[in-house]
Formats: structure tokens, sequence, C-alpha cells
């Protein structure tokens, strides 16, 4: 399957209609998606950090730390980190939002958000935390609620991006941004050779011995390359109503950060 | 706006990671404990250095220091350098820097001075941090190599500045003495006073040949 998508595969779901879209390089059925995703992080959901460690070499904690110093977060700011899995940034954001603020940790996945959950009551951040388990097409929180929304690598994962950017602007307050961290096309065509050697050939493998589940990471190689690119994603957000909308590439474009506002 | 490669290789946040890390450490091996963190609670201290391309913010929360190179939310801004901010270690360097333009403080200057006690009264026992990795025996006998090797140091370096200054005074003559510059200066002067004289003189003369005339 791998061979006939790994160079020239489509880096839209512009071929999905109405009642498909993408698993990966695999086309099926919408409300299939979800539970595959689901089954997906419900395997990688203990080894997930470490795995990130691993297949990023670290580099994810400074992209992590860049959305951070993009969000422009200050004390009092009430924070949704969706699909906020082991919970990264809302760490931070707990910390930076003090006591007066709130953050909350939202992922649709249990296993991830129990793991979530966990990691940051040992890290003793009880005080402004809340979880909920959402799905960020379906948003449970009342019109303009947050001064900030992340969703850090879980975009590529929604069955249907344009709902799920409706819902986030329809939850952001007035003057509230919205900050999309996810993997894009890299600018350099060697670059992107070599990512994809390295998606397609030692991720999958990495994830096998150390994850014991190389299907999943094969899934993740394959998502990456499905998610829109850059402009194209910048498209989706103004056409959910976000204004001012702009990315940053980092590393190359490996991964980029959106940013748009909502007035 | 295009990316500086600064940007795309994300030096802020790298800088930031690794300062946040050391900060905390440090703080953690302090032996007044973090108690000095406690009046800071929540506020954020960012400086910008004009050897850096962005801001280093410095935030209280809880028993920590956060870093970022945010720059949009702060209780105290200073803009300096870093020669600078080493010159205000001093207190009576504070007034003479700004005069001289080479601080700027915007915002509240008691946090700024809480967080510059906090960074000198940090007192942490090296040997006894050791001791608790490596063994009571070894850190001793590493802590006594330590202040050796650094008095060797400190000696070999009074000593290589001392013979460097006479090879280039006296055998070089590539830099003189304080004494000759004084000599130097006070000829000058002497040269200037006669100077002075002697244009006085021609001004005298000159008067009395237009008066002749």
């Amino acid at each position: 399957m791998m061979s006939s998508h790994d160079q020239n595969h489509p880096i839209n779901n512009d071929s999905s209609d109405e009642k498909t879209t993408h698993f990966g390089f695999q086309t099926v059925e919408k409300n299939e998606k979800e539970s595959k995703v689901a089954s997906v992080f419900h395997s990688v959901a203990q080894q997930y950090d470490v795995m990130n460690d691993l297949m990023s070499f670290g580099i994810h904690r400074l992209w992590k730390r860049f959305t951070i110093d993009a969000s422009g977060v200050r004390p009092g700011n009430k924070v949704l980190d969706l699909a906020g899995g082991t919970g990264d940034l809302t760490a931070k954001f707990s910390q930076l939002v003090g006591r007066e603020g709130k953050v909350i940790l939202a992922d649709i996945n249990s296993s991830m958000l129990n793991v979530g959950r966990d990691k940051l009551r040992d890290l003793g951040l009880v005080q402004n935390i809340e979880y909920v388990q959402a799905n960020a097409q379906y948003l449970p929180f009342e019109d303009n609620t947050f001064d900030i929304i992340t969703i850090a690598f879980g975009l590529r994962n929604v069955t249907d991006k344009d709902m799920a950017l409706r819902s986030m602007y329809r939850v952001l307050k007035p003057g509230g941004r919205l900050l999309v961290l996810e993997f894009s096309k890299p600018e350099h065509e060697l670059v992107n050779k070599a990512y994809d050697f390295y998606s397609f050939n030692i991720l999958p493998k990495i994830g096998e011995l150390v994850a014991k589940d190389g299907d999943s990471y094969q899934y993740l190689a394959e998502s990456i390359r499905m998610h829109p690119d850059q402009e194209t994603l910048k498209t989706m957000m103004d056409a959910a109503g976000f204004e001012q909308t702009s990315f940053k590439n980092l590393t190359g474009g490996v991964v980029a950060l959106h940013k748009g506002y909502k007035f | 706006m295009p990316q500086t490669i600064s940007q795309q290789l994300m030096f802020a946040q790298t800088l930031s990671a690794i300062l946040e890390t050391v900060i905390n450490q440090f703080l953690g091996y302090n032996l007044h404990g973090i108690r000095a963190l406690k009046p800071l609670s929540e506020k954020t201290l960012t400086i910008k250095l004009a050897e850096l391309p962005f801001p280093l913010s410095f935030t209280v929360s809880d028993e920590k220091i956060l870093v970022s190179s945010n720059n949009e939310d702060n209780d105290c801004c200073l803009i300096t350098s870093i020669s600078s901010l080493i010159e205000l270690k001093k207190e009576q360097q504070l007034t003479d820097l700004i005069k001289k333009d080479k601080l700027d403080i915007q915002g509240d200057l008691k946090v700024a001075q809480r967080f510059a006690d906090i960074a000198q009264t940090l007192d942490i026992d090296w040997q006894s941090e050791l001791a608790k990795r490596i063994g009571d025996i070894p850190a001793y006998k590493l802590g006594q190599l330590g202040r050796k090797l650094l008095k060797t140091l400190n000696f070999a370096g009074t000593k290589i500045q001392a013979d460097a200054s006479e090879w280039l005074i006296h055998q070089k003559r590539l830099i003189i003495t304080a004494t000759e510059m004084s000599y130097f200066n006070h000829d000058v002067e002497d040269v200037e006073q006669q100077v002075s004289a002697l244009s006085q003189r021609l001004d005298k003369l000159t008067k009395h040949i237009s008066k002749l005339s």
C-alpha cells in the first residue's frame, strides 16, 4: 500500500466525498474513521510520550514551546487544549494562567485523557485543570467561552476538519485566538524526500520496536501526508470565520503553526 | 514576513528551555529553599537584551520559574545589554546606567529587584549535592581537587598577566607604564601652556603693529 503513495500522494482531502474520508491512505466511511483513529490512540496512549521524544528527537518540546510563546497567554485566561492527549501544553498553560485562570484538557480518546490526567497529577498540577472527553466537531461548551484554543497534532485525526474549525470558532471569545500545531509540508524538496524516507521506512520500525505497534505509526506517517498543506489549512481557517490567519513553518515546514483570531 | 534562521531553528525556544531547566535546578539545590519565590508569585520580568533578537520573560509560578520568549504581558521590563546587566550587580550603577542610556526600565522596579535578590541569595552546597550522586568520599576528594585546581588557575592567571605586561612594557616596548603616561600628560600640558602664552604674545604684537600702522 505504501509504495503506491509514498512519493506522489495527495496532500489534502479533496478526493474524499461527502460520505467518505481518509484514514491514512485508505478511503473509509466517515463514521468508520472515528473508531479506527480511536483504536490507534488506545493502542499508543501508554507509550505516547516516549514515542514522541524518539520520533522527533525531542524537537516536539520546542514546537510546543513555540506554540505557548505564540499564544500570548496571560494570567486569568481560559484555555482549551483540544486533542490535548498527554497534557504537554496543558501543563505549561496551567502554570501560566495562574489561580484565576483555567485550562480544559479535552480529548476524544479516553485512554489518552487518562494518561494525561495521571501525568499532570503526578506533576502536582491539579488546581486549575479540568478534563473533558469531547469530539472537536461537537464541542460541549457555550459560545464565546475561551480566550485561547490550541490543537496540537490532533486536527489531522479529526473526521470533518471544517466542522471542527467552525466548532472551535463558536466557543472562542471575541478577541480570542486559535493555534493549530500540526505536521505539514516541508518547504524544500530534499527535506521532503528525506522526511518521506524517515516516515515510511524508519518510523514504523521504531513504533514496532518500542510500542510493539508498527501499524499505528504507519497510520501516523500516512495521516501526515493526507493532512492539508499550509496554504490549504489557512484557507480552511478563513472559511470557518477566523481572521488575520497566518502560519509559521517550523523545522523547514515539517511542522507548521497556524494562528487565527475571532473578532 | 519571511522567517529568520533563528526563528526556523527555534533558537528562542531552545535557549528558554535550557535557561528554565538550569534555573529550576539551581533553585532546587538552594539551601534557602524556594521561599524567596513566594512574593513574586505570578509576576513576570522581561529582559530585552541588545545581543538577542527576542525577549526573555521569567514568570514565577508556584515553585518554579518559567522562561519564555513571550513579550505580551509583564510586570517589569528591562531593556539593556549583557555587559550592562553584569554591571547592574553593583546597586550604585543603576542610576549611572540609566543616565548613560544603557538601561531602560519599564514597569515595577521592585519586581526586578526581587528577581535580582533571588539570584544573589542563591546558596548552593555543591559538595553535598555531588555527594548525593557519587558518595561522600569521592565528592570530598573532587571538592579538594577542584579548590586546588582553582587556586592553581588563579595563580597561573595572575602570573601570566604579570609576565605578559612585563614583556610588552619592558622587552617589546609596545605599551607604556602609568608613570610614563603621567609624564607624557604633564609634558603635553606644559606645551599647551607655552602655546597659549605664545598665542597671547602674538595677539598683543598684532594689536601693537595695527596701532602703529
